[in-house]
């Protein structure tokens, strides 16, 4: 059987200045293709994580590490310099901070000619990610010059052109407005479907989450809480409630309707969904009048 | 005459972007609102002419009896304070009691006032005082948050503009940032606009919505009645809360389209 796309064994780091671990015996497991949806408070380590899987840690960070970190059956630190960034691409909230390049084509083709592709290859590379981000009026525009969400799809296109097999994306919407971030997230949609890659998604909003990931994990305080198939994970509500995270109204109200007993219904993570169940609901209820 | 009365504003860059114009609204002193709106829909542009920072290219701001066009900046921003999206973009001194001195300095309040002036906000806000002789970059997002509105406070503005507070945040943080802003509008009487791209928290915090498209004020109305008007937010390209469009889902039922929370769908679905 092929090794998992990333597997992280008993996994706890330290950073040097700080009395307490920022990742306390991690287990987790992400399959090639899937997308991992992950959550938790400010603070709770999931940056920390993903760095980890970038080999940002322990790379650019001093620290203590224990137990394994494994990209595609490799443990992190026994990749060659350079080697696991080219499996492992990650996109940040904010996308300046990955801009070197004075036009959006030369930022977007930077990657490609820093692995020594070929010009036809990258000029397939450029086509592929210009319509999928839909960028082709935006290429001899300076990168500083563009909207937020323009920028932020740029950072992603760029990343995506180097075709690295494991994505992470730390919230890639929170500095963006609700049409941006629609557009952005209707572009990892598209991207799921046409391409495999394993992805991992860091994003405050369930709402966005939900449609795209397989499975989600809750870190808490450096440890996992909970972890589930995107549906099963709300099946028990009150330790998201007591974590504080916000449920969309969908959730939240499908898990009224079964926590009072009305249905045993699987949850609801839809507004169609969970329509659906109150709909059904009422027609029962109109059953049993006639 | 209401506390503030912005009459047929029209603001143009010098680079000739037409940013607002034809707005025409009135704030009174204690409303807590939201002003919504797609980016470079001229929410901040509103912003800024409300403070005197931006002065109209044509109608006026009027804030309590002081027309902009003729009063100096230190009058208008000793009425309206405006927080930053990003604190980091508004924090520049060495210390948290130095920044949040350096308005009431600027204003030529005097030495002593100032520090009654720092203790006060940085008591309003709960910044205790081994924070005030901290570096400000050397706290916590929500904590240069606070600094930042402190910063404000202390030029004790009747009105403030807070943009983007809860960008960041996780549901924790933008509870308590909400919460902590609701106090200084109902214990404090300050009237807040908070700018917002969270339609959560506008249906939440704020019973009156200012929405803006193209340089203008498209509606001036409740939560309620603007997220049950689908023309409305197609214009301004947003769409209502999760909740707000599983109650409009399921409008053949009779659940009011205007539903604004879990515990008015959890009610409306009961009665249905």
């Amino acid at each position: 059987m092929s090794s998992p796309a990333i597997q992280v064994t008993d996994y706890s780091w330290k950073y040097l200045h700080s009395t307490t671990r920022a990742i306390k015996n991690i287990e987790l497991i992400v399959q090639p293709g899937e997308c991992l949806g992950l959550i938790g408070s400010n603070g709770s380590g999931k940056t920390t994580l993903c760095n980890s899987i970038d080999g940002l840690i322990p790379g650019q960070y001093h620290g203590i590490k224990e137990g394994r970190v494994e990209v595609f059956g490799t443990e992190v630190e026994e990749y060659r310099r350079g080697e696991l960034q080219r499996t492992v691409g990650l996109v940040f909230s904010d996308p300046e901070a990955q801009f070197t390049a004075m036009t959006v084509e030369d930022e977007l083709v930077f990657g490609m000619e820093n692995l020594g592709l070929s010009i036809s290859e990258i000029n397939r590379r450029l086509e592929w990610v210009c319509d999928l981000a839909d960028l082709s009026p935006l290429l001899d525009k300076p990168p500083y010059e563009i909207s937020g969400g323009q920028k932020q799809r740029v950072a992603l296109a760029a990343m995506l052109a180097m075709q690295p097999r494991v994505l992470i994306l730390d919230e890639p919407t929170a500095m963006l407005d609700p049409v941006s971030r629609e557009r952005v997230f209707a572009v990892l949609a598209r991207l799921r479907k046409e391409r495999e890659i394993t992805m991992i998604l860091i994003e405050h909003s369930l709402e966005h989450i939900i449609p795209l990931a397989d499975r989600m994990v809750l870190l808490s305080n450096g440890r996992k809480l909970h972890e589930a198939p995107t549906r099963t994970f709300f099946s028990d509500l009150s330790l998201l409630r007591q974590e504080g995270i916000h449920l969309p109204g969908a959730v939240g109200f499908s898990g009224y309707l079964r926590e009072s007993g009305a249905t045993t219904d699987e949850p609801a993570i839809s507004v169609e969904e969970a329509a659906q169940q109150a709909r059904n609901l009422r027609g029962a209820a109109k059953g049993e009048l006639s | 005459m209401s506390y503030v009365d912005v009459i047929d504003l029209a603001y143009t860059y010098p680079d000739g972007t037409q940013a607002l114009h034809g707005v025409t609204l009135s704030i009174e002193s204690g409303e807590m609102l939201s002003l919504i709106g797609q980016n470079g829909s001229g929410k901040t542009t509103l912003s800024k002419c409300l403070n005197g920072l931006l002065l109209p290219t044509s109608g006026n701001v009027v804030v309590d009896g002081h027309d902009s066009k003729s009063s100096s900046i230190s009058d208008m921003v000793r009425r309206v304070g405006y927080v930053f999206q990003n604190p980091d973009h508004q924090l520049f001194n060495p210390t948290c009691r130095d920044e949040i001195a350096y308005g009431p300095r600027n204003i030529g309040i005097r030495e002593p006032e100032v520090t009654e002036r720092v203790e006060e906000a940085a008591t309003v806000v709960g910044l205790g005082s081994e924070h005030l002789t901290e570096h400000p970059f050397f706290l916590t997002k929500g904590l240069r948050q606070r600094v930042a509105i402190a910063a404000i406070l202390a030029l004790r503005p009747r009105v403030i503009i807070v943009d983007e507070p809860t960008t960041g945040q996780d549901a924790r943080q933008a509870r308590e940032i909400m919460g902590f802003l609701t106090t200084l509008n109902r214990e404090h009487g300050h009237t807040i606009i908070i700018i917002t791209h969270d339609m959560d928290i506008v249906a939440a915090y704020t019973e009156r919505i200012l929405a803006m498209a193209k340089g203008t004020l498209i509606a001036d109305n409740s939560a309620r009645e603007i997220f049950s008007n689908p023309a409305i937010m197609e214009r301004a390209s947003l769409a209502p809360p999760q909740i707000t469009r599983l109650a409009q889902a399921l409008g053949d039922m009779g659940i009011h389209p205007g539903v604004l929370s879990l515990d008015e769908m959890i009610a409306a679905f009961e009665g249905s």
